[in-house]
């Protein structure tokens, strides 16, 4: 907006404006860089060397070509919502921006698919299919925000992933940049199953270390005919884990299991959407059904007598969208209501088996005691997907460290009781660490080996989804590449 | 290229209250941004980041720099203006912050150190300071200025002008504003300078005081009637205090918080008999009920501001909240509804000015996609930056339902703003302010019965 | 190597009774070893790779026998690593809907076993008898009902595989969501075990369906693609949930329902009432000139059996003058109609039985020839060449192996072809693995 020429001696910024076109799609003062520090894991912040957005996949490529023969690390951020700071230019990348690329190129309803840019935003593509009735399944909590090209690359779940997936189940083709800037397409038409290794799973949840994805064919879905919202409210924790055990055990796969705790109730409660829940209950269930409007009810009431039967407080169904969209804006929004009721907090992202919850929570609660850090637990119960946050103050001296270590405490839980330490955030630089939690230094290779096939020079998004070299020699070489690019 | 902050960091600055590299009185509130925790759930509220997709021109990136300038890695200069003014200030991140981040309230006070770390030179900074400090607030200057609108409106030179093409001399975006000038009529401050009050239609139920507002009452007199003429109707003796002044709002937006307070002093002063204020621009509305934020660090007035807020009230809110009449009159007529930033953002109405419409028989409601964006007016940014408000118009324009004949609204600001989109997009909505409508269904109502009669 | 002299190196890594000498005749269908071993622990797989590894021996991997047909250009390797009795359920928490077996475990046990727990695995391959878990995954096989389903690669939530060099690696884990590292379970479906031999595989469980029922629609001749597309469209465009939505051609349809017509087969699972509320949809939009059959229960699942035998089993193979041939062909979905009415048009104008159904909700049709070689051969092309104006593919499923020899099993390398035998050289540098079994010669 202000300037109408670069105002730099630099000529990589000179030449990267001369591809993207000019000073209006690239950002190379401090001041405006500053805005790209982090994402939305704001514990390391790092600079980049500049920003561009490019309009299309041609400018995309030809970025990516110069870096790479430049050996310029770079990367590719969608909207910087992510929570495991997978677009953080920790060796002060080139940053490839794609929200300009944020069309909905083409909708075939009845072959069920839409191809989009990855800047187009998740949400955006429901709204724009649901008139006809169809809708895109995986929505993450920041689906107001989020691109669909920064699903891609975390892999992103959503509320809604226990009966319809993650994004991976979702993603029919991809048209990619490589870090050497070729282009190649993969689910060559959105076709599934195309010969060869399956690249496209492959790519999807890689956190944009692979290639660049400027091309997206997802599929989508018909809305379901019927779809009830049940809230339960109970005394005991152990009594909603329960609940949620025997709803899965009665055969019924809901599109939605999720639970609060305390905490997270207040948190909530005193943030934009609240619903009015009562502050003196340790969880809440919250549950969602859908399919065929003739098997809809017996499904309800089905759920409401495990709710009873497990002594639930209090139970309701939605009377009408209005009710059901105001507990979803009142969960959906629940990590940025952290900051209703601390400056700062940590998301933890653990999966474990539905079976061990009730243990896993004593055992976070026991961490909660041990750090002085009041924590607060945002549930996918159906899949088993915990969102320990860890509420601190970076202010207070010593306590983002106090926090970063209850936090890991937390996934080292969920590790040892069978489970991940991510189930839809990602590990970006986050979790690089705790990624040996649950991998040996032999299978954190035969992963960097799948990288250096596709990313030989690690210029893309380089020190982010694996551990910081330890033993392994392949890794300690790969170190030194970065050092000396 | 790691930023490393003791490269940044300066000598502490010598003067009292500094916070950071924020060196002079009134610096944004720390509180204020302490929750915001960067999740983005404000990104696609923001018409500026719709635009550019650039993190600095986005809401937690403009909290990011702020707090950025606080703790010392980034100065109060020109870079740091740049987005801190390219906020359209229409407060729609508000609405869709997790954690209620007052964004609006810390672009304010940044605003307020930027112009005071480097007063506006040049023409910007006279046009500036001409419209701000020498016309707004001077209810005489207003007149005069609102005198020769209208003389050249009456005299045809408006069309003259317009059929000359003289208007193409004129900068494009001006040439748009000129087109859709509302024809003067006379304000109503002058109108009823010599009544102490203008008695409610039937009994009085209540009594009431009417911000007549500055803009308002030169440019879109009939407005001012129209609220006057709803508000008797419904029983309320309408009060206009002669003292009263422009609420501040453009001053305060423009980062002139000194002048801010000034004209806060003397509505507070004017008002303080009143029980009840209302308003028929939200812009004013909201910057009145924001007077306790510019006297942070002045106890004793925050104290009258504070009282003098509770007190404020948009006129739809009013009428809805006091069960206005519902009109019996027939307009028949398909109307779309714009959200003003400072209404459904700013003051949290939305659904009090729907009803009203809706009350009104024959009204059809057509649902505009987007209805509580930003349509790009946001006080004088139309004028300060053309080229951003004219995207963002594009943008609403692109929403305004093809088959509707009324685009409503609650403020000045958004209605010649949207009269531009209107003329410049071909389209053929009159843009009506709410309670113009009502008003219209109310007189129709009355010329039936004196037909019949 | 002669299987002797093989044997008596493995002696010390594997006892004599589980190994023996391979076909002396070799197997029609290729894909044997001159020395079959069959591992009972994951140590044992272990060893048999890094001695082959070492020593610079090729492996072919085995579980039931059912795609032995599937790819390969060698009539024998040095070994044969038969899966087929490194098979049972290593844990199963009923609660977690969760399972983790071992590779070798026959399909269908698998199942008959959960549905105790009233669960299952959300798969329908053909030959569940035969089949084994690991081959499904290893084949990436689906069936008909994997329009509501998914594939294996929605299925699998982690596994072991042992690599060429003998190291064990995780992939994925044990929980329903996990995105850690890279998803590498998908580099293994499918993969025909070009890369590891997969020695665990843990899947996600779904609830048996309470209720289940078929409704066949079969069609007169007639402008037949207009009439079912438009039918197909309305069912997909409506609240329905059906699990399959295939179409077969005339052919398959006469020896499945007797009737030789284009028949949809419409399938419905779950609770009852949810069940017969869609057939009376289904019932109400009944085209004109159709006729309709409902299975129910039973009947139903019967169906599905025979409909899983249709396909050739590379296990039952007999020399035979009729040459069989499998294939498997993706296209963008409702394209499925103009692939199974273009396999009808071939076997008419060729001397060729055609038996051809595909899925109109995800585009992936299955092709069963019969006849002599030399038309099946042409047939294959002509189809090829037909599906690639599309902008499909075609992948032989089955097919002996001297005809294996003339025709491209998995059609022209994809531009990114590199990319693939970069994985490949990075995980089995000495391709000591099902070794050109895939795309490209991989």
């Amino acid at each position: 907006m202000r300037g109408k020429e670069i105002q730099t001696k630099d000529k990589h910024i000179q030449n990267l404006a001369k591809i993207v076109g000019g000073v209006q799609s690239i950002l190379y003062k401090k001041e405006d860089l500053l805005a790209y520090d982090c994402d939305g894991f704001t514990i390391h912040r790092h600079l980049p060397k500049a920003v561009v957005f490019p309009k299309n996949t041609q400018e995309v490529a030809e970025v990516v070509k110069y870096c790479n023969e430049n050996n310029l690390p770079f990367l590719a951020r969608g909207a910087g919502t992510g929570l495991s700071g997978g677009a953080i230019p920790l060796n002060g990348e080139v940053i490839i921006s794609l929200v300009r690329m944020k069309r909905l190129l083409s909708v075939d309803l009845e072959n069920r698919r839409a191809v989009v840019e990855p800047g187009f935003v998740n949400l955006k593509l429901t709204q724009s299919i649901s008139d006809k009735g169809y809708y895109y399944a995986p929505d993450p909590s920041s689906q107001y925000c989020c691109t669909i090209g920064g699903n891609v690359a975390e892999n992103a779940g959503g509320a809604h992933c226990l009966k319809y997936g993650v994004t991976t189940n979702h993603i029919l083709g991809l048209e990619v940049v490589l870090p050497n800037g070729e282009i190649i397409e993969i689910g060559k038409n959105g076709i599934p199953d195309q010969p060869g290794y399956d690249l496209l799973g492959l790519l999807t949840g890689s956190e944009g270390t692979l290639g660049i994805v400027t091309k997206i064919t997802v599929r989508i879905l018909k809305n379901p005919e019927a779809k009830q919202t049940v809230l339960a409210y109970f005394d005991k924790v152990s009594d909603a884990s329960q609940a949620v055990s025997d709803i899965i055990s009665e055969g019924i796969v809901p599109a939605a299991l999720e639970m609060m705790d305390k905490t997270a109730i207040e948190a909530v409660e005193a943030a934009a959407f609240p619903v009015g829940h009562p502050r003196d209950i340790e969880a809440l269930l919250l549950i969602e059904v859908d399919g065929i409007s003739a098997g809809i009810d017996e499904q309800i009431h089905q759920i409401l007598r495990v709710c009873k039967n497990r002594n639930v407080r209090e139970v309701k169904v939605a009377q009408d969208e209005k009710e059901r969209e105001r507990w979803w804006a009142n969960r959906k929004t629940g990590f940025g209501a952290m900051g209703a009721i601390s400056p700062d907090y940590l998301v933890q992202d653990g999966v474990i088996p539905r079976s061990k919850l009730p243990e896993v929570l004593e055992r976070i609660k026991k961490i909660s005691e041990k750090y002085g850090l009041r924590i607060a637990n945002i549930f996918h119960a159906g899949d088993g997907n915990l969102h320990p946050l860890v509420l601190f103050d970076a202010k207070k001296p010593g306590e983002t460290e106090k926090a970063l270590a209850a936090g890991s405490e937390c996934l080292k839980v969920c590790a040892d009781v069978g489970g991940s330490i991510t189930g839809e955030h990602g590990v970006g630089i986050e979790k690089r660490e705790e990624m040996r939690f649950i991998f040996n230094d032999e299978e954190i290779m035969a992963q960097t080996n799948i990288r250096d096939v596709f990313n030989p020079k690690n210029l893309l998004n380089a020190g982010k989804l694996f551990p910081t070299p330890g033993r392994c020699v392949e890794v300690k070489k790969e170190r030194k590449e970065v050092i000396t690019s | 290229m790691s930023l490393k902050e003791s490269d940044l960091k300066k000598d502490p600055a010598c003067t009292i209250n500094s916070l950071g590299n924020y060196l002079w009185s009134d610096p944004p509130d720390e509180n204020k941004w302490a929750d915001c925790v960067h999740c983005g759930m404000c990104l696609e509220s923001c018409p500026t980041y719709e635009q550019t997709g650039q993190e600095q021109h986005s809401p937690r990136g403009r909290v990011h720099l702020i707090k950025s300038v606080a703790e010392g890695k980034l100065e109060v200069n020109e870079a740091f203006a740049d987005p801190v003014f390219a906020c359209l200030d229409c407060r729609a991140c508000t609405t869709a912050c997790p954690a209620d981040v007052d964004v609006g309230g810390l672009i304010e006070e940044a605003r307020g150190q930027i112009r005071q770390a480097m007063p506006l030179t040049g023409w910007k900074g006279v046009v500036s300071k001409f419209f701000l400090q020498g016309v707004f607030p001077n209810q005489d200057r207003l007149h005069l200025l609102g005198s020769l609108l209208k003389f050249y409106q009456k005299s045809g030179l408006q069309k003259v002008v317009r059929k000359t093409r003289l208007i193409h001399i004129m900068p494009e975006h001006l040439v748009e504003m000129e087109a859709i000038l509302p024809e003067v009529k006379q304000p109503v401050r002058k109108k009823y300078k010599h009544a102490d009050v203008i008695k409610a239609k039937g009994e009085t139920k209540r009594t009431v005081a009417l911000l007549t507002g500055c803009i308002m009452d030169v440019m879109f007199s009939d407005i001012n009637e129209a609220t006057i003429n709803v508000l008797t109707r419904n029983g309320n003796d309408v009060v206009i205090p002669q003292n009263q002044t422009c609420c501040g709002a453009l001053h305060v937006h423009a980062g002139d918080r000194e002048m801010g307070r000034k004209l806060a002093k003397q509505n507070i002063e004017a008002f303080k008999d009143a029980e009840k204020v209302i308003v028929n621009a939200a812009g004013c509305g909201c910057m009145l009920k924001e007077y306790p934020e510019l006297f942070r660090e002045d106890p004793e007035w925050r104290k009258k501001a504070e009282e003098f807020s509770a007190k404020v009230e948009d006129i739809s809110k009013y009428l809805h909240d006091t069960d206005f009449e519902k009109p019996k009159a027939e307009i028949k007529t398909r109307i779309t509804y714009h959200d003003a930033c400072h209404l459904a953002h700013g003051q949290g109405i939305r659904e009090e000015p729907r009803n009203i419409l809706r009350s009104i028989p024959g009204v059809e409601i057509v649902h505009m996609p987007n209805a509580d964006r930003c349509c790009g007016s946001a006080g004088i940014y139309n004028i300060t930056n053309p080229e951003m408000a004219g995207a963002i118009l594009e943008s609403k324009m692109k929403n305004v339902p093809e088959d509707v004949e009324i685009i409503s609204m609650g403020n000045p600001g958004c209605m010649l703003q949207m009269a531009m989109g209107v003329l410049k997009y071909g389209r053929n909505q009159r843009i009506v302010h709410t309670v113009q409508l009502l008003d219209w269904a109310y007189q129709k109502e009355d010329s039936l019965k004196e037909g019949k009669g | 190597m002669v299987a002797t002299e093989l044997l008596t190196e493995l002696k010390s890594i594997l006892p004599e009774t589980q190994m023996e000498a391979g076909e002396s005749e070799g197997h029609p269908l290729g894909n044997g070893g001159r020395l079959i071993v069959y591992p009972k622990s994951e140590e044992e797989i272990v060893n048999i790779l890094k001695y082959a590894n070492q020593s610079g021996k090729k492996i072919s991997v085995i579980g039931g026998g059912t795609k032995r047909g599937f790819g390969g250009l060698t009539e024998s390797a040095d070994l044969l690593l038969s899966l087929a009795n490194y098979k049972g359920i290593v844990e199963h928490t009923v609660g977690d809907m969760t399972i983790t077996v071992k590779p070798g475990t026959p399909f269908q046990e698998l199942q008959a076993y959960l549905a105790e727990h009233h669960q299952k695995i959300s798969l329908d391959p053909a030959w569940p008898e035969y089949a084994t878990i690991g081959g499904v995954i290893a084949a990436n096989d689906s069936g008909p009902k994997r329009f509501g389903y998914g594939s294996a690669r929605d299925i699998v939530i982690g596994m072991r595989v042992v690599y060429p060099n003998g190291t064990v690696i995780r992939t994925g884990g044990k929980v329903v969501k996990n995105v850690a590292g890279y998803d590498m379970n998908k580099l293994f479906i499918g993969s025909m075990g070009t890369l590891g031999v997969i020695s665990e595989v843990s899947m996600k469980l779904r609830p048996l369906p309470k209720y289940e029922s078929l409704i066949l629609v079969s069609f007169e001749e007639g402008n037949l693609e207009e009439e079912i597309r438009s039918f197909v469209v309305r069912i997909l465009d409506s609240m329905l949930e059906p699990t399959s939505l295939e179409l077969l051609s005339p052919s398959l349809s006469e020896r499945l329902t007797g009737q030789k017509r284009y028949t949809l087969a419409i399938s419905f699972e779950d609770v009852e009432s949810s069940v017969h509320y869609q057939e009376d949809f289904v019932k109400r939009i009944q085209p004109s000139k159709t006729k309709m059959t409902i299975l129910q229960q039973k009947e139903a699942q019967s169906f599905w059996n025979q409909f899983y035998k249709i396909g050739p089993n590379g296990l039952q193979h007999t020399e035979n003058k009729e040459t069989q041939a499998a294939l498997k062909i993706g296209v963008i979905n409702l394209d499925v109609l103009k692939v199974i009415k273009e396999s009808q048009l071939i076997q008419d104008s060729n001397n060729l039985l055609i038996e051809a159904h595909g899925g109109l909700g995800h585009g992936l049709c299955q092709v069963y020839l019969k006849g002599a070689s030399e038309d099946i051969l042409s047939a294959i092309q002509d189809l090829r060449d037909f599906v690639t104006q599309l902008g499909g593919y075609l992948v032989v499923k089955h097919l002996p192996l001297a005809l294996r020899q003339k025709v491209d099993v998995w059609g022209e390398k994809p531009s990114y072809f590199f990319l693939l035998e970069g994985i490949k050289s990075r995980i089995d540098p000495n391709r000591i693995l099902n070794h050109k079994r895939f795309v490209g010669g991989i």
